[in-house]
C-alpha cells in the first residue's frame, strides 16, 4: 500500500518537473543577455504600457462584468446558458482572428470606427485599441468566473439578509460580495494573466504602444534571443506572481 | 392578524390551506415529512411563491403581488441557522438593524437582553462560522428577534440539537412571545416540540390539506386520520 502510494507520488513529481521544465529556458547558454540602450528604452517603455492598460483594462471589466455576472446569476437556467454561450465566443475566437475583427469593427473601416474617428478617438495602434482588445480579450473569462463566485454563495443567505430587511442593493454588497470576493479574485486574475500576455490579437489591432508581448517579438524579430531574455525575465515576474497567489489562496480557503 | 390562503401545486398533490392567525397566538403545523408544512411557511415568509391565494399580515398585503422579502415585517428561522459567516456574531445579531435604530438606548438594553438570556455574551466577538451548531442556533433566534417582528415562522429550527437545548430554546421563544407579543406558527414533525412551543392551537396537514385543528388535548382523544393517531401514538 504505502509502496503504491509512494510510486504515485514519484509520478505525480515527474509530471511536475515535466509542467515546469520549459522554465530552466531561462538558464539556457544564449550569450550575454542584452539590455543596451536600444533594447533598454523600449522593453521599459513595454512595460509601462502593458501595466497601465491592462490596469485600465481590468477597471472596466470589473465595473462592467460584475453586474452583468450578477444578473446571469440570478438568470433562469435557460436563459443562463444563452449568456453562457456569447461570452464564450471572445473565449474560443483565435486571437488572431479577433484582432482582425476588432479592427474592421473598430478600424476606420467600419462606420462605428469612423464615428469614433471623427470624435478623435483612433481605435487602431492607439491606447484606447489596446485597452479595447484587452477588454474583449479578458471580459468572457471574468464574468464566467464571477458568475461561479455568486453562484458558490447560498442562496438562503441572500434571503435570510433580504428578510432581515435588506434591499437588493444593500444583500449584493454586505452579503453577495463579501462571501465571493476570492472567487472574484480568481477570475480577475485569470483575466488579468490572459490579457497581459496576449498577443494575438494586439499585435493586429494594438502594434503601437506596444506591450510586453509585442515587444518580445519586436526584440526576437530585431535582436534575437538575448534581447528577449531580460524582458521575459520581467515579463513573467508582472504577469504571474499575483494570480498564481490568488489562486493558491483560494484553494488554501477551500479546503480549509 | 394573519389571514392567509395558500394555494400551491405540488408533484404528487395540490397545497390548499387557510389560516387565521390571532395576534399574539402561536400555531403549530402538525404533519408527517412532505405534506406541505414547510411550503406553506415559505408562502408566507416570501421565499416560495403560490399559484394562488393570498397572504395578508396586520393589513399588509404580503401575496399577491408578492411584496419584496426586505418589506416583509416577519422573522424566518429553519434548521439551517443561516448565519452570515464572514461577519462576527454581535454582527450577525445587529445585521437587520438599522444604524440610527441601532443607537437607541431601548435597542441596545434589547440586544444585551437577548445575549444574556440566549448567553452568547462569551461568543460575542467570535466569528460566526467558528461556533457550534447549537450556539449558531442560539445567535440565529437573537438575529431574528432583534427587529422585534411581529410573525415568526419556524421551520423545524430545533431539529438535530439535544433536548436540553431545546427546551431552553423554547422557553425562551415563549418568554419573548409573551414580552413582544409576536405571533408564532412552527412546524415540526415531533409533537412534543410543538406541544411546548405551541401548546394551544395545532393544525394537522395531510396530502397539502388540514385535516384537523384545535388543541392538543383534541388530537389525542381524537385523532382525525389514522394517519395522525400513528403519528401522535408513542414510539
Amino acid at each position: 500500500m504505502i509502496h503504491r502510494r509512494w510510486s504515485a507520488r514519484a509520478g505525480a513529481a515527474l509530471f511536475a518537473l515535466a509542467l515546469l521544465y520549459p522554465f530552466t529556458a531561462l538558464l539556457a547558454r544564449i550569450g550575454s543577455w542584452q539590455w543596451d540602450a536600444d533594447v533598454r528604452g523600449p522593453a521599459l517603455a513595454s512595460v509601462r504600457v502593458s501595466l497601465l492598460l491592462t490596469s485600465i483594462a481590468m477597471l472596466m471589466i470589473v465595473a462592467v462584468g460584475t453586474p452583468v455576472a450578477a444578473y446571469i446569476a440570478r438568470c433562469s437556467t435557460r436563459e443562463r446558458l444563452w449568456w453562457q454561450a456569447i461570452l464564450l465566443v471572445p473565449i474560443l475566437l483565435p486571437p488572431l482572428a479577433l484582432g482582425i475583427l476588432l479592427t474592421l469593427a473598430f478600424g476606420p473601416y467600419g462606420s462605428l470606427g469612423a464615428m469614433l474617428e471623427q470624435l478623435g478617438l483612433h481605435m487602431t495602434n492607439s491606447p484606447a485599441a489596446f485597452i479595447l482588445t484587452q477588454v474583449y480579450v479578458g471580459m468572457g473569462y471574468y464574468v464566467l468566473g464571477a458568475v461561479a463566485a455568486f453562484d458558490s454563495v447560498p442562496a438562503i443567505l441572500q434571503k435570510q439578509a433580504a428578510l432581515l430587511g435588506l434591499p437588493p442593493l444593500q444583500v449584493f454588497l454586505r452579503v453577495t460580495l463579501p462571501l465571493s470576493r476570492l472567487g472574484l479574485a480568481v477570475a480577475l486574475s485569470i483575466a488579468w494573466v490572459r490579457a497581459i500576455g496576449e498577443f494575438g490579437a494586439v499585435v493586429v489591432t494594438a502594434y503601437y504602444p506596444s506591450g510586453m508581448p509585442v515587444q518580445l517579438w519586436v526584440n526576437l524579430q530585431s535582436f534575437g534571443l538575448p534581447a528577449v531574455m531580460p524582458l521575459l525575465v520581467v515579463f513573467l515576474a508582472v504577469a504571474l506572481p499575483l494570480p498564481w497567489l490568488v489562486h493558491v489562496l483560494a484553494q488554501r480557503k477551500r479546503h480549509a | 392578524m394573519l389571514k392567509a390562503h395558500i394555494i400551491k401545486k405540488r408533484r404528487d398533490f395540490k397545497l390548499d390551506v387557510p389560516l387565521e392567525i390571532e395576534p399574539g397566538s402561536a400555531v403549530g403545523l402538525f404533519g408527517a415529512s412532505g405534506v406541505g408544512k414547510s411550503t406553506v411557511l415559505a408562502c408566507i415568509a416570501g421565499i416560495e411563491e403560490p399559484d394562488d391565494g393570498f397572504v395578508q399580515l396586520n393589513g399588509l398585503q404580503l401575496f399577491p403581488p408578492p411584496l419584496p422579502l426586505h418589506r416583509r415585517p416577519l422573522g424566518y428561522m429553519t434548521q439551517e441557522p443561516g448565519l452570515f459567516p464572514h461577519l462576527s456574531v454581535s454582527e450577525n445579531i445587529h445585521f437587520g438593524i438599522s444604524k440610527s435604530l441601532a443607537a437607541t438606548t431601548e435597542q441596545q438594553q434589547w440586544i444585551e437582553t437577548l445575549r444574556d438570556r440566549l448567553q452568547l455574551a462569551p461568543l460575542w466577538h467570535a466569528p460566526a462560522s467558528l461556533i457550534s451548531g447549537g450556539q449558531a442556533r442560539r445567535v440565529a433566534l437573537a438575529r431574528m428577534l432583534a427587529r422585534k417582528p411581529p410573525l415568526v415562522l419556524l421551520d423545524e429550527p430545533f431539529a438535530g440539537l439535544d433536548r436540553q437545548l431545546v427546551r431552553e430554546l423554547i422557553d425562551d421563544l415563549i418568554f419573548w412571545s409573551r414580552q413582544i407579543g409576536f405571533s408564532m406558527i412552527a412546524v415540526d414533525h415531533q409533537a412534543e416540540v410543538l406541544k411546548r412551543l405551541c401548546p394551544q392551537q395545532a393544525i394537522v396537514l395531510e396530502q397539502g390539506r388540514i385535516v384537523q385543528s384545535g388543541t392538543w388535548t383534541e388530537l389525542y382523544k381524537s385523532p382525525a386520520t389514522p394517519l395522525l393517531g400513528s403519528l401522535l401514538a408513542p414510539l
